[in-house]
Formats: structure tokens, sequence, C-alpha cells
């Protein structure tokens, strides 16, 4: 029987040594690990945004830039979780504003052309762009129905037909929720639950994961209306789809967006270096022309493509009052949702 | 160390696995191993060849494209930027540069103010003209490299493009779009997996999917890797080779149907070695055993020769070896066999001697008694000395002269009268006798002389003191066995010369030279194989009785 075992072993031996030489052969020289001067950015924004900004950043700086594309929640806690990450490119300062020691404090060089208003977000916060919540709504399927303002929204016609993403996952609906607050609650946000319990009825339970899956939903027929960001809407325009955007007419509140930088990045001076890039005159003009967002920067003129600030109803919110509330908003939404939301 | 010792089977079956089978198993597995060695290697070194040609013919279009900006520029630079008046001359190098290939492609000259100076097809995408583009894409890497022609990708748009400057001012570019079928045709012409990326790694052509993200980037695995290479659970073998004027080739050979051949066909076979394991061990186990018959054989003939069976023989005709170990086999059987027979013949022989020693042996103080009572006889009554003369030399002429072993009752008992008319004369009216055989055993055969030592006893232990002595013979049939008796009205014998007699008759080693108890015992013994012999049973005052038994011979001539 030892023999029989031995030649058992020398067989299961041989398998052994082949497949590892095997494995060793055919791994020789893997992974050098791309380039060495990188930059991670984790983002929420669409692909089609980022892509001719980040094409120019490498094509400028010689810099790699390898984007991870996550919700701003999911960006914040991979940051929180210590991934590898240097940058969190978007997410409104509503919403990231209260994990800002998460990041490194840096002003940039060009805060200086700043709208006052976007100038001092927090040390850590800088501003990228402007973005107005926006209803956006399919104009296939929209029908005889009016969709003028969140008032419209009720209609019960729409019920399961609104595309909303959680507040607790996306930074967007975050904003409109705070949006819903004020602009319903006539400047005080307690006000306005009212509103908000009705409305989240009438989402007959569907709440999407993420504002991409609100634009694209729309876009593609999902849902006749949904509850996003301008730039959103206008991309889908520019891409042919048939939407069209709405702003409401209880008023809009208009947040910027920001940059932030990883306080563990790796790559600080990278990560610097791309939110300079990101909030230069050039980078921001073409964004303004190109890409539908307005800009932060005075020198810039916003795109033909979306409506005068003056056109709409601004509504002005107590930022500290937002962030310090996100929580407890968030949570009182989701008890409106039903189910078992904490 | 204790081992169990194998039997011959069990050694000649795994001998046989391990001798045969292992080289071989070896031998396929390295043939294997070599064969996976050097497909890898081909396929790496075939992917990198096709990576470094596809690169040579990448670079050598692109200097074409390079010489005529450089022809362009030159062209425009002594015109004075006055392109209008050299449209016919740019049209006429665009033409001889652009004859190897379809498309004479679209050279665009802009003013500083990105105004289409010249255009070859009457097209300028936006990215050239529009306000937001003047620091932006094509005109920043115009703007990085003054009086350099630089390869750019913008759009998935291939330029190749050259910004001509006076001191520190643009006058104008020029800016040639790569016809798109150009370089692609270089890569559709191989039968192969081709990503042409720009230096940052933004894919310009493709002709295979899942090797880029979602924006259209090289996917970041393969950025400056070359190697081996997992995607997404697909496997390849990737090269790289830098273009130098800004483009970067990559080849890759998908070996994921390869790999999964080769796992397939190592699995196989081991699977098949597995089974041919298992069955030859199943197999050796009859072959093995038809060709260890013949040692079976030999176990068998020995363990039978141990157990006493002499009556064997070997039979072996499937190999010489075994044969001729059979054939002695047999034939030391046979003297073995014959060794014993001899030897049986031996001690039956000395039996018979000592039978004869026996017999022949009459007690000295018998002869002695006798003729002392002759002498005395002689003096007082010759008639009876002259009787007592022809009775003993009568005992010893039967005694001597009578060479058979065996006699039949009927003569023992005639020669016994002259030892009983001996006792007579001897001891006169003091001993009486009775002789009662019944006739039917007339003709049965005893030992010679068996008699005389009972009557011989019963006188010696007999008398002591008495005046009167009476023995009795009876003889008789029973069964298939003959008894005789001897009895005595004597004094008996004391218990321990009892004791005594009865041991010596057991155990020749104590018995008296002269014994005629003893004598008669071993004779029987010795003659018949049984349990046939003598028993002696007294009682003091009583008497003595002597029991002999043996076996019912018939004599030959006598049957019936």
């Amino acid at each position: 029987m030892k023999r029989v075992r031995r030649i058992l072993v020398t067989l299961a031996l041989m398998i052994i040594i082949a497949a590892i030489a095997y494995g060793v052969i055919s791994s020789r020289g893997v992974a050098k690990g791309g380039a060495e001067n990188k930059v991670v950015v984790v983002s929420p924004h669409p692909i089609e945004f980022m892509k001719p900004l980040t094409s120019e950043f490498e094509a400028q700086t010689g810099i790699t830039v390898e984007v991870i594309r996550c919700g701003t929640s999911e960006a914040v806690s991979r940051i929180q979780d210590g991934e590898k990450i240097d940058v969190l490119w978007g997410g409104s300062i509503l919403s990231v504003g209260s994990y800002e020691d998460l990041f490194l404090p840096y002003t940039t060089e060009n805060e200086n052309s700043f709208y006052a208003e976007y100038k001092s977000a927090g040390k850590a916060l800088t501003c990228f762009t402007d973005v107005p919540s926006i209803l956006m709504v399919n104009t296939d399927l929209l029908g005889d129905i009016t969709i003028n303002g969140y008032e419209d929204l009720l209609n019960p016609a729409l019920a399961g037909k609104i595309a909303y993403a959680s507040p607790e996952k996306s930074s967007s609906s975050f904003e409109h929720l705070t949006n819903m607050l004020y602009a319903m609650g006539g400047g005080d946000p307690e006000k306005g639950w009212d509103y908000v319990e009705k409305f989240a009825h009438n989402l007959s339970g569907r709440l999407l994961d993420s504002s991409q899956e609100v634009y694209q939903g729309v876009a593609s027929g999902k849902f006749v209306v949904g509850l996003t960001f301008e730039e959103a809407a206008i991309t889908m325009l520019k891409g042919g789809k048939h939407v069209k955007v709405i702003y409401m007419n209880e008023g809009v509140v208009s947040t910027p967006d920001g940059i932030y930088i990883n306080k563990n990045a790796s790559n600080t001076d990278g990560a610097r270096a791309f939110v300079d890039f990101m909030t230069a005159y050039n980078t921001q003009f073409y964004i303004a022309t190109d890409l539908g967002r307005r800009s932060v920067r005075e020198d810039v003129e916003s795109s033909s493509l979306v409506a005068s600030k003056e056109d709409i109803t601004i509504l002005q919110v107590d930022k500290d009052k937002v962030i310090g509330s996100r929580s407890d908003w968030i949570s009182r939404f989701m008890g409106y949702m039903g189910g078992g939301w904490k | 160390m204790s081992k169990d010792i194998k039997s011959f089977q069990d050694n000649i079956r795994r001998t046989f696995i391990l001798f045969s089978l292992t080289p071989v198993i070896a031998i396929v597995f390295t043939a294997i191993f070599l064969f996976i060695f050097t497909w890898s290697a081909y396929m790496a070194q075939t992917t990198r060849d096709d990576s470094r040609s596809i690169a040579g013919e990448v670079d050598q279009v692109l200097e074409t494209y390079y010489e005529m900006l450089g022809d362009v520029e030159f062209v425009v630079s002594t015109a004075d930027i006055d392109v209008d008046r050299v449209t016919d001359r740019i049209f006429s190098i665009l033409y001889s540069k652009t004859s190897d290939f379809d498309d004479i492609g679209n050279l665009i000259i802009m003013s500083q103010e990105r105004k289409a100076l010249f255009t070859s097809k009457s097209s300028v995408p936006e990215y050239l003209t529009g306000k937001e583009y003047d620091n932006w894409g094509i005109w920043n890497r115009i703007k990085e490299k003054p009086n350099t022609t630089v390869t750019v990708l913008y759009s998935g748009n291939l330029y190749v493009a050259r910004g001509v400057f006076r001191g520190d001012d643009l006058k104008y570019a020029i800016i040639y779009a790569v016809p798109y079928q150009v370089l692609a045709d270089i890569i559709n012409n191989r039968n192969r997996y081709c990503i042409i990326t720009d230096n940052s790694g933004w894919v310009y052509l493709n002709n295979t999917q899942g090797l880029t993200d979602e924006f259209g980037q090289i996917n970041g695995i393969l950025e400056g890797n070359t190697g081996y290479a997992r995607i997404g659970g697909q496997k390849y073998i990737c090269y790289e080779t830098s273009v130098l004027k800004g483009l970067k080739v990559y080849t890759f050979s998908d070996i994921n149907r390869s790999t999964r051949m080769i796992l397939i066909l190592v699995a196989i076979v081991a699977i098949i070695f597995f089974a041919i394991i298992f069955i030859t061990y199943r197999s050796t186990a009859t072959s093995s055993e038809v060709y260890t018959r013949d040692v079976k054989k030999i176990e068998d003939a020995f363990e039978a020769v141990q157990q006493g069976n002499l009556d064997v023989s070997l039979n072996i005709d499937s190999s010489k070896e075994f044969q001729t170990i059979g054939n002695d086999f047999n034939e030391m059987l046979d003297g073995l066999k014959k060794q014993i027979d001899q030897n049986r013949e031996l001690a039956q022989n000395a039996a018979f001697s000592q039978v004869k020693q026996l017999e022949s042996q009459f007690n000295p103080h018998f002869l002695f008694n006798t003729l002392d009572n002759i002498r005395f006889m002689a003096k007082i009554d010759a008639a009876a000395a002259d009787k007592m003369i022809v009775s003993l030399s009568g005992l010893l002429r039967y005694s001597i002269r009578e060479t058979r072993e065996e006699v039949t009752v009927a003569e023992d008992l005639l020669h016994l009268q002259f030892y009983l008319n001996i006792l007579q004369i001897r001891f006169n009216k003091r001993f009486a006798y009775n002789i009662n055989v019944s006739e039917d055993i007339d003709d049965c055969l005893i030992p010679k002389l068996i008699l005389q030592p009972l009557l011989e006893n019963a006188v010696k232990y007999g008398f002591g003191e008495k005046e009167k002595l009476t023995v009795n013979i009876n003889g008789y049939q029973h069964q298939e066995r003959l008894i005789f008796i001897c009895e005595d009205d004597g004094v008996g014998i004391d218990e321990d010369v009892l004791e005594e007699l009865k041991a010596s008759i057991q155990d020749p080693d104590t018995a008296p030279a002269h014994f005629g108890l003893y004598n008669i015992h071993q004779r029987i013994r010795l003659m018949y194989n049984g349990d046939y012999g003598l028993d002696i049973t007294s009682k003091k005052g009583e008497g003595t009785t002597v029991r002999l038994t043996l076996p019912k011979r018939i004599a030959p001539g006598n049957a019936g």
C-alpha cells in the first residue's frame, strides 16, 4: 500500500509543480502597476461630464486619473474606510459639509475669482460648480399632465412614476429634500414636512439608489419625472433625449457641489493640481459652455443651455442648519417612506 | 522496525505499477509541462513581435503626415500666410503624401483667431473654432509646444497638429485629421487583438471588447504593463510598444480558450492516469495471481508436506525455472518417501531381531534347577530322570530349532507339555495343573513359547510356604482376540513387589534382563500393533492371575 501511496503522492506533486511552474511562467512580468503619478478620484458625476475634463487634465499635467464612480455617500464611506482615494469630486457642499474633517484643508489660487458666496465654503471644501435642483420630465410620456413645481408632483397620475433617489445615498436627492422643505415650508423647513409626507406617499415606495438612476430612468422612460440636478438634464438634452428641464416655481435651491481632497491622500500634490485644474478659468469656461453647468467663477458666463438665474426663483438656505439637520431630515423622510427605516 | 512481509504476488504487482506506470506518467507530464512552457513563450514572442511591427507601421504613417505638415508650413510661410495664393500647392502636397492611402483626410489651417484659412474637406470641428476651446484640447496641445508637430487624440479623432509661432505669438496652426481607416487598416490586417491609445491611455483604435473602461480609456491594469494580465476573469498576454509620436500600441493574445484547453487536457490526462492506475491496480491483482500461481502451488505443496501428506506432486509447465523447482521437489519428495520406508523397515528388522533375542532366552535358573533335579533323579529314579532329559531336550529343541516366530496354539501347547512334565517330576504331587483351551482356537497363531513364562511365573511366586500349588490355564476366543488366563491358588504376590512388576512390564529400562513376563509383554508389543499385551492381578493368600491378550490370527495354511 505504501508504494502505491508514494506513486500517488509523486503524481500529485508533479501536477502541483506543473501548475506552479505554469503559474510562474504565465505571470512573468505582471503588473508593474500602471502610471507612477496617479490621482485616484471618486465621483458621482456622469461619465460624459468627466471624460473631457479628465482627458484634458491628463494631457496638460501628465498625471493619470483613475476614476471610481459611485454615489456621494458611498464615496464618503469609502474614504472613511481608508480606501486609497485622493479626491472626492462632486457631492454638494450641503451633503459633504458634515464630513469636513475627513478632508484636507486647501484653498485653491482660483478662489479669488469665485463669486463671493462660493468663496469660503469651508477650509477643506472647494466649490466646483453651481448645481440647481430641477425637475426633469420625459416629454414623450408627460401627456397632458402639467408639471411646474413640487405641488404638481402630488398628482395621483404620477404615483410611482416619480424618479427619486434615496437622500441618504445621493447628494442631489438630499438637495431636493432640502429644497422641498424650504420651498413648501415658505422658508421654514419645519413647515415643509406636510408636503414631504404626501410626496413620499406619491413615490409609492420606489426609491432609487443613485442620482444616475434618476436621470437615466427618466431619459429611458422608466419614469415620467425625476428630481435631479440641472447638469444631468442638460447632458441628457445634449444627448438627444426627449427631456425637459423644469425649474420649480415654488423656488429653486441652488447649492454648489464641491471638490474635496482626502485628508489621507497619498498623492496630495496631484490632488491639489486636480483641484486647481478643475477651478481654473479655461476649465470652468469649458464646463459652463459645453457641459451645462454653472461656473462658480465670476469671470465665466453661463451657457445658453441653462436659464439665467434672474428667471429662476432662487431660495436661500441656512447652510449650517442644513448640514446640522442632515441625518435627522433623512431619517424623518425615510420614516415617511415606511418600512423599517431608522 | 516491524514491517509486514508482503506476499510475492503483492510485490510483483507493486513492482509492475511502480516501474511501468510511473515513468510513463512522469514523461507525459513533463511533455505537457514543456508544451505549456514553449506555448506560452511562443505566445509572448508573437504578441511582442506584432506589437512592435504595428508600432513601426503606425510610426511610418505618422512620419509621412509629419513631413507633410512641414512641407505645408514651408509653403504657407513663404506665401506670408496668404493661404489662398498657395491652395493648389497645398493640395498638391496633400495628394502626394496621402497617395498611399485611400483618403486625403482633412487638412485644416487655422489662424490664431481660430478662423479656418484652409480646409481640404470644407468642414472644421467645433472644438477648433469654439471660443471655449481657445485654451482647451487641441489648441492647448499646439500652444504647449511651439513650432513642434504633435499628435493629438481628441474626442475620438486623431490629429497631427503644428502651431507656427513667430517669437511667442502663434501665427497660424496646421491641423491634419488622420483618416480613421488609415491606422484601422493596419490593425485590422492582423489577426490580433490590438489597441492604439494616446500616452494617457485614451483609446483611439480598438478591435476588441472588454479591455477598455467605461470612459474609453484602456483598462488601468494594462497601462504600462507587459506580460500576463487578468481582466474580469479573462486572461491575456499583452505587450505595449510606445510610438515616439505620442501613441502607444498594445497587442493582446487572448489565452482564455488556450488555458482552458490546457487545463482540460491536463485534467483529462490526469483522469486517464488515475483510471489507468485504478484499472492496473485491479487487473494486476488477477494477472499477478496468474503469474505467481506456480509460487502458490509450491507454497501449497510445502504446506501439505508439513501437514504430513507426502503424496503430493508439483506439476508446473508454465515456466522453465518453476518447472525445475517442481521436478526437483518431486524428486526430493520421492527420495524422502524411500528414506522413510527404509527407516520403517530398519525399525521392523530391529524389532524382529529383538523379538528373536527375547524368545530365545530361557531362565538359567530353570536350566540349573532342572539339571540339578535330573542329577538327583538319576540316582533314585532312572526312568523319571530319563523322562526329564527327554522333556528338557524337547523343550530346548523347540526353543532353538523352531525358526518360525509364530506357531499355532496347538503346537505351542504340545511343546508346553515338556515343560509341564519337568515341573510335574520336579514337584511331584505338590504341583497340579489344568489346561483348558477351546479347540476352536487350536489353529490360531501365537508367538512361540508365549505360555511357558506364565507357568514359570506362577511357580516362582505361587509356592511360597504352600504345600501344594494348582495352576489353571484357560484359553478362549473373545471377539477378535485370543485370551489366555493363567491363574494359580498360590500365596499371591506382595503388593510392593506387584507394583514393581507392573512397572517393569511397562518400562523396559527397569526390567531385569531375564524377566519372563516382561519378555512376553515386549514381544507382543513388538509383533502386534494395538491394545495387546499382558495384565497381572494378585491377591495375598488367594493367588495370582495373569491375563494375556492377543490378536486372533489364523495360520495361512489352516484357514477355514
